[in-house]
C-alpha cells in the first residue's frame, strides 16, 4: 500500500498517521507473530470473558443489568444457531457459533470505538483483530473443520456423498466448493473490516472533525452485519453438512 | 498486507480456548439459566390455568345456586302474595257477611218495634175513638 504514503505528508495530527502492511513483529524461537493482532484479541477476549463473569456471577430468575445484556446477546446468538441448524441440531453447535459471532462483532467494534491509535508502538499500529488476514483465516479454516467434523460425526464416511449426490458432473465443483467457502469467509470479513478503518483513517486524515462521522457510523453498521455474516454462513456450513442435501443454499454479501 | 505466519495457528488456538472459556462461563449456565425460567414460566402458566378454570367452574357453580334461590325466593313470593289474597278475600266475605247479618237483625228489631208500636198506637185509638165517640155521643146521649 505504498500508494497511500504520499498521504503522509499532511500529517500534521497524531491521529491521522496510515500504516498499512507494517505489524509489530513479536518473535518466538523461529516463529513470527503480529504482536498488535495478540494484544488486541486479548483485549476483545478480556471483555467477552469478564462480561460473561459478571453476567453469570449471581445469576437471577428476573435477570437484571449485565446478566440481560448477556441473556439478550446469548438469545441472538441462539436465534442464529437455531434459525440456521433448526430446533433440534442447534444445541452442540452454539458455543462455536455464538463465539464466532460474538468474538468477531466485538473484534470489529473495538476496532471503530476504542480509539487504538492513541497507543504507541514501535512498528505498526493497533486495530481490530479482524483486521488482520490471520485472524479471518483462522477463524474460517476453523468454521471448515468444524462442518467436516459435523459432517462426519453425523453421517460418517456417507458425508462424501455430498459430493456426487445430485450427479457425479458437479464433482468438481462440489470440491472446489469446500475451498471458496474459507476463501470467501475470511476474504468477506477481512476486506470489510480493514477497507472500513482504511477509510476511516483516509477521512480522519483528511478532515480531522466531524466529517468522518458518517462514514464512522457505517462502519459500525458494516461492522455488525459482518459478524452476522459470518456467524450465519458458519451455521449454514454446518447445517449443510449435517443435513446434505436438499437443505437450500444460503448464500449472502 | 497478505503475510501469514505464526498468528493464524495460534490464533486458531486461541480461539478454540476461548470457546471452550466462554462455554463454560457464559453459554452452559446462561443456558440452564433459560431452561429453567422456561420450564417455571411453563408451570406456572399451567398451574394458573388451572386455578382460571376452577374459578370459572366456581363462578358457574354459583351463579347456578344464585338462579336456583331467585327463582326459589319468587315461588316464595308468588305462594305468599296467593295466600294473602286468600286470606284477604276470605276476611272480606266474612265481615261482608257479618254485616249483612247485623243488617237484617236491626231491620227485625225495627219491624218488631214498629208493629209493637202500632199496636200500642191502635189499643189507642181504640180508646181515643171511644173517647171522642163519648164526647160527642155522650152529651147526646146523655
Amino acid at each position: 500500500m505504498q500508494m497511500l504514503s504520499f498521504l503522509d505528508t499532511f500529517t500534521a495530527f497524531p491521529l491521522a498517521e496510515l500504516e498499512v502492511g507494517k505489524h509489530f513483529y513479536w518473535e518466538i524461537g523461529n516463529l513470527k507473530l503480529h504482536g498488535q493482532v495478540f494484544i488486541t484479541s486479548w483485549i476483545v477476549i478480556a471483555i467477552l470473558l469478564t462480561a460473561s463473569v459478571l453476567a453469570t456471577r449471581n445469576i437471577q430468575r428476573v435477570p437484571q443489568g449485565i446478566q440481560n445484556v448477556m441473556e439478550y446477546a446469548l438469545e441472538f446468538v441462539r436465534d442464529i444457531a437455531k434459525n440456521q441448524l433448526g430446533e433440534k441440531e442447534y444445541r452442540p453447535w452454539l458455543p462455536f457459533i455464538g463465539t464466532l459471532f460474538l468474538f468477531i462483532f466485538v473484534s470489529n467494534w473495538s476496532g471503530a470505538l476504542i480509539p487504538w491509535r492513541l497507543i504507541e508502538l514501535p512498528e505498526g499500529e493497533l486495530a481490530a483483530p479482524t483486521s488482520d488476514i490471520n485472524t479471518t483465516v483462522a477463524l474460517a479454516l476453523l468454521t471448515s473443520l468444524a462442518y467436516f467434523y459435523a459432517g462426519f460425526s453425523k453421517r460418517g464416511l456417507g458425508y462424501f456423498s455430498k459430493y456426487v449426490e445430485p450427479t457425479p458432473i458437479l464433482l468438481p465443483i462440489a470440491i472446489l466448493e469446500d475451498f471458496t467457502k474459507p476463501l470467501s469467509l475470511s476474504f468477506r470479513l477481512f476486506g470489510n473490516i480493514l477497507a472500513d478503518e482504511l477509510v476511516v483513517a483516509v477521512l480522519v486524515l483528511l478532515v480531522p472533525l466531524f466529517v468522518p462521522i458518517p462514514v464512522m457510523l457505517l462502519g459500525l453498521f458494516t461492522s455488525a452485519i459482518q459478524a452476522l455474516v459470518f456467524a450465519t454462513l458458519a451455521g449454514a456450513y454446518i447445517h449443510e453438512a449435517v443435513e446434505g442435501h436438499g437443505g437450500e443454499e444460503h448464500e449472502a454479501h | 498486507m497478505f503475510d501469514f505466519d505464526a498468528t493464524l495457528p495460534l490464533m486458531a488456538i486461541q480461539f478454540l480456548i476461548l470457546m471452550v472459556l466462554l462455554n463454560r462461563l457464559f453459554f452452559k449456565p446462561l443456558m440452564k439459566t433459560l431452561d429453567e425460567r422456561d420450564s417455571y414460566i411453563r408451570s406456572n402458566q399451567v398451574d394458573a390455568q388451572e386455578r382460571l378454570a376452577k374459578a370459572q367452574r366456581l363462578i358457574q357453580q354459583y351463579e347456578e345456586e344464585l338462579a336456583a334461590s331467585r327463582r326459589e325466593a319468587q315461588a316464595l313470593v308468588a305462594s305468599a302474595e296467593e295466600e294473602a289474597q286468600k286470606i284477604a278475600a276470605q276476611r272480606l266475605a266474612e265481615a261482608q257477611q257479618e254485616a249483612q247479618a247485623r243488617r237484617e237483625q236491626a231491620q227485625q228489631e225495627l219491624d218488631r218495634q214498629k208493629a209493637e208500636a202500632m199496636q200500642a198506637l191502635e189499643q189507642q185509638v181504640d180508646a181515643l175513638s171511644r173517647q171522642i165517640l163519648d164526647k160527642v155521643l155522650g152529651a147526646s146521649v146523655g
